[in-house]
């Protein structure tokens, strides 16, 4: 019955993640149906807890911060109204879940950013010639090396700082959100982001300067 | 004759100063007059010409590196059997 057209063929249910697949699925939710939640956990947990270990690479936090996230998901479902994707609607709430964690588990102490900002001469001047890249601004959407090099030096950057970045960059959230979110005035959210991007440039440099000599 | 450094010039603005305001600068949040001194920087400095291009393709890369969470650089990474089981029993007691 209800339960089976979760192994029913994709045009009968809708391809997964499309929108006649995505109502179906939510009606079922909305109707307490059992195996509509195991679908939807067993669905979505991949990319949730791969959103969320970008903000806590500690495997028991990231767990922890999905459930988290899961559970919002079940008391909100009944308000969800739609005017996003279910996907896009999961994404934010394992995104807020994250912060959440990050906020009430103990602060860990991060790097200092100092060390990965650019340095200058006495007089304020730049003191080196520097590298050139000649990587072409949108290289790394058909090099996946490239992208798994950006990642790496992403997971890097000084915990605080990668949270900013993450939230302003990747999740384009406004610099008044993500002030909101982590309580921070929006100001200070402008410096973070300014230090993370350049503190992500040095840390890219050294691998893509050298190439692009 | 070599290639002007940058110290050779005068500026209102030191290198500095210019890595300071970039994010204003590509958020168009400086003020016309600022704007200008900014550009005129710029058209006499090319390290920071170098940075502000590097600075620019760090912020795309950054967006393409992490567009698909579960797309093909990561294709749906195991979630423990133990954890869904967790989830779903959470609900049940959250009913
Ligand atoms: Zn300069």
């Amino acid at each position: 019955m209800l339960a089976d057209m979760a192994e029913s063929s994709p045009t009968a249910a809708g391809t997964p993640g499309s929108a006649t697949d995505e109502a179906g699925l939510l009606a079922r939710l909305r109707a307490g149906d059992d195996a509509a939640y195991e679908e939807l956990v067993v669905r979505y947990a991949p990319q949730l807890l791969t959103v969320i270990r970008r903000y806590l690479p500690e495997e028991h936090d990231a767990q922890d911060a999905l459930q988290e996230a899961f559970l919002s998901v079940f008391k909100a479902i009944e308000r969800f109204q739609g005017d996003s994707s279910l996907a896009t609607w999961l994404h934010r709430i394992a995104v807020n879940s994250a912060l959440m964690r990050l906020r009430t588990r103990r602060r860990r102490p991060e790097k200092a950013i100092e060390d990965l900002l650019p340095r200058f001469a006495e007089d304020g001047h730049r003191a080196d010639p520097r590298a050139v890249w000649s990587i072409r601004p949108d290289e790394a959407s058909v090099n996946r090396e490239l992208r798994q090099m950006v990642r790496a030096a992403i997971d890097e950057l000084p915990e605080s700082y990668r949270t900013i970045l993450l939230l302003r960059d990747i999740e384009e959230r406004t610099t008044e959100e993500t002030a909101d979110l982590l309580k921070l005035s929006p100001a200070n959210v402008k410096t973070r982001l300014h230090r993370a991007r350049q503190a992500l440039r040095e840390l890219l440099d050294s691998r893509l300067g050298e190439t692009a000599r | 004759m070599n290639e002007p450094r940058c110290e050779e010039h005068r500026h209102d603005l030191t290198c500095r100063e210019i890595c300071e305001f970039m994010m204003a600068f590509l958020d168009g949040e400086l003020p016309p007059e600022e704007r200008a001194v900014f550009e005129e920087h710029l058209s006499l400095c090319p390290p920071c010409v170098q940075y502000l291009d590097s600075y620019k393709k760090t912020i795309a890369l950054g967006k393409q590196a992490m567009a698909d969470p579960c797309g093909i650089d990561a294709p749906r990474p195991p979630v423990p059997d133990d954890l869904v089981k967790a989830i779903l029993a959470a609900r049940k007691k959250q009913a």
